[in-house]
């Protein structure tokens, strides 16, 4: 071991570190991205032309903000957030400093890949709970959320795998992590082994998150 | 009862035309002028007769016509027009029309699925229109609905499907409940099996258990059978019968195949764009439809018709030699027990040879008619077509081979 991955082996500990900050990144941002996501994936799709709560002003609102937040790419979204991360979580920089950008570039992605699972939601279902005098909450909850449990499971996974591509880049600019971890020693120091482990790492990670995904997804289809 | 009255719906907003609104308000004007000759244009016997510049208009831009911005710029275009209509307590009343004709829009006023831009409706006395949403949500509880493609949740298990509208119900009462319900649509041993496990007629039924579930004195059914075959369409309309007898539920049947207004309803009204055209018993609607579209409509369901068919192809069955005639017999009254063609044949002593004949059962009535070929002197033939039109049956003299003098 001490021979194949040398510069690993020095730096155990820092890597476990690492490990523990990238995953704590991904739990934290990812459990707020899940609710705030989930809500305005429900917004724009109760909100829009034809649906149940039909809204235009909300509806155009929501989903310029979104394209908005989606077509800045992300490395300047970290960057410019940062007063505003001060602001929130007293500190732009590590694991605390980097969740406000990450919610902010990861969100409006994850509220269209809801909005769209819940568009798979056939419409006759909806008019069919409607017509049992379902309220459009009950709407909401009993069929868009139940009936599309699975593609939104899928959708979840395709959120969770970006956003580990995004605490990686979260790295660069002081956020700590695997991503930070192999920037430092394994392109600036060219270790090359603790490149590869990370990318290792980031595999079984991606591997392991999309076999729950669809096994999950899998599960709640009938 | 069901009471509805100056129905006026406008047709929904192009979902996806957002983003062609601003093209659109270019167009308005130009759309107008389109939109009062598609006004203008009317069906005569099934075929669209469009105005002279047909030309001018595309049939591309058609659907934008459907557009709310349209339609409030010019109030001629709608689903529903000024529709009223009452139906009583333990009625099965069929809505009959062409695809497009507003049938689907009307049902859906009746639950307010589709708020209607104006009318009334009324649901045992009960103003709909004005109900809060909490209230009208109780209400809907009240009126069943089943759709053409079922619409059950894929997600849930039969006994799952049948519970939904369950609420304020302990686990145990629930279950009593859907047990009593898959009973009474006969498939009580389903409760497990998700719908995609189902053959169509048996998720019709589990749909029907699920309407039913609250004890609703009306059920809606758009379209229910359409997407069955005919076997399995029958068993379905047998049930219907069946609980409208039993439970004495109002059902009110909206389709555009005959067959089943024959088969079940007892009255029905006809609809053509968005208007209803003939309202009345379905005996009399099919055996003396008034309107040119109602006729194009029964017509499509007789085999009589067919003979015009055979009279272009020059079949030789229809053949008529010199001396002959061939006319269409049509049965319009409820009444025709007597031997009609034997008596006709032995008392005027002519040959009447059956060419084609249509008899069917509507509404506990026979209905429908024969086309016959006489043979025999002139005045003979006269008389036997004096007598038949005496019994009051329509005859419709359809070749005359007779040598006139």
């Amino acid at each position: 071991m001490q021979e194949l991955l040398p510069n690993l082996m020095k730096r155990l500990p820092e890597f476990w570190k690492a490990c523990g900050d990238t995953l704590l990144m991904e739990v934290w941002s990812g459990a707020i991205i899940f609710v705030l996501g989930l809500i305005f994936g429900i917004i724009l799709t109760v909100t829009k032309p034809g649906g149940i709560m039909e809204n235009r002003p909300v509806y155009q609102l929501l989903d310029k903000i979104i394209n908005l937040f989606r077509s800045i790419p992300f490395i300047i979204l970290l960057t410019a957030l940062m007063p505003l991360s001060r602001a929130i979580m007293g500190t732009a920089i590590y694991v605390r400093g980097v969740i406000v950008p990450l919610v902010f570039g990861a969100t409006p992605f994850f509220a269209r890949q809801v909005e769209s699972a819940l568009a798979q939601t056939e419409k006759g279902l909806v008019e069919a709970a409607l017509s049992m005098g379902s309220s459009p909450f009950e709407v909401i909850f009993r069929v868009y959320l139940r009936e599309s449990l699975a593609p939104i499971i899928r959708a979840i996974t395709i959120t969770i795998i970006s956003l580990l591509g995004l605490t990686a880049m979260a790295g660069a600019v002081g956020a700590g992590g695997l991503g930070d971890f192999a920037i430092r020693y394994g392109h600036d120091r060219n270790m090359q082994d603790i490149t590869w482990v990370v990318v290792g790492v980031l595999v079984a990670g991606v591997s392991i998150v999309q076999w729950l995904g669809e096994y999950f997804a899998r599960k709640n289809t009938h | 009862m069901i009471e509805l009255e100056h129905i006026v719906k406008s047709f929904h907003s192009d979902r996806n035309s957002s983003a062609q609104a601003p093209v659109f308000r270019h167009w308005d004007k130009q759309l107008v002028c389109y939109t009062k000759k598609i006004v203008g244009a009317s069906t005569i016997g099934g075929e669209l007769v469009r105005p002279e510049e047909s030309g001018k208009f595309e049939d591309t831009r058609i659907p934008r016509l459907q557009s709310r911005g349209v339609c409030q710029k010019d109030k001629s275009i709608h689903a529903v027009n000024d529709v009223s209509l009452t139906i009583n307590d333990g009625d099965i009343f069929g809505i009959i029309g062409f695809s497009g004709a507003g049938k689907s829009t009307l049902v859906r006023c009746i639950n307010l699925l589709e708020r209607p831009d104006s009318g009334s409706v009324k649901i045992d006395g009960v103003e709909m229109m004005t109900l809060k949403p909490r209230e009208l949500y109780k209400a809907r509880t009240k009126i069943g609905m089943i759709f053409q493609q079922f619409n059950l949740m894929p997600s849930r298990t039969v006994l799952q499907n049948v519970a939904y509208p369950l609420r304020n119900m302990t686990r145990e009462q629930i279950h009593k409940k859907v047990s009593e319900l898959l009973a009474l649509v006969d498939i009580p041993d389903k409760e497990n099996a998700y719908p995609s496990e189902l053959s169509g007629g048996q998720k019709q039924r589990v749909a029907i258990a699920r309407a039913l579930a609250n004890d609703p004195t009306i059920l809606l059914c758009d379209e229910a059978t359409s997407a069955l075959d005919p076997q399995t369409t029958g068993s379905i309309l047998q049930l219907l019968k069946d609980l409208n007898k039993k439970l004495g539920l109002t059902i009110v049947v909206i389709t555009h195949e005959m067959e089943v207004v024959k088969n079940i309803c007892r009255k029905a009204a006809v609809m053509d764009a968005g208007r209803i055209i003939e309202t009345g018993d379905v005996f009399e609607i099919f055996s003396s439809p008034q309107h040119p579209v109602t006729r194009n409509f029964v017509r499509t369901t007789s085999n009589l018709s067919k003979i015009e068919t055979l009279i272009n192809d020059d079949s030789p069955i229809v053949k008529v030699n010199p001396g002959q005639v061939m006319a269409r017999l049509v049965y319009v009254h409820a009444d025709v027990s007597e031997p009609l063609i034997s008596y006709a044949s032995r008392a005027f002593d002519i040959e009447i040879n059956i060419v084609l004949a249509d008899v069917e059962i509507v509404a506990g009535a026979m209905i429908g008619g024969t086309v016959v070929i006489f043979s025999g002197s002139s005045e003979r033939i006269d008389k036997a077509l004096k007598y038949y039109r005496d019994k009051n049956i329509r005859v419709e003299v359809i070749k005359d081979a007779r040598i006139t003098a």
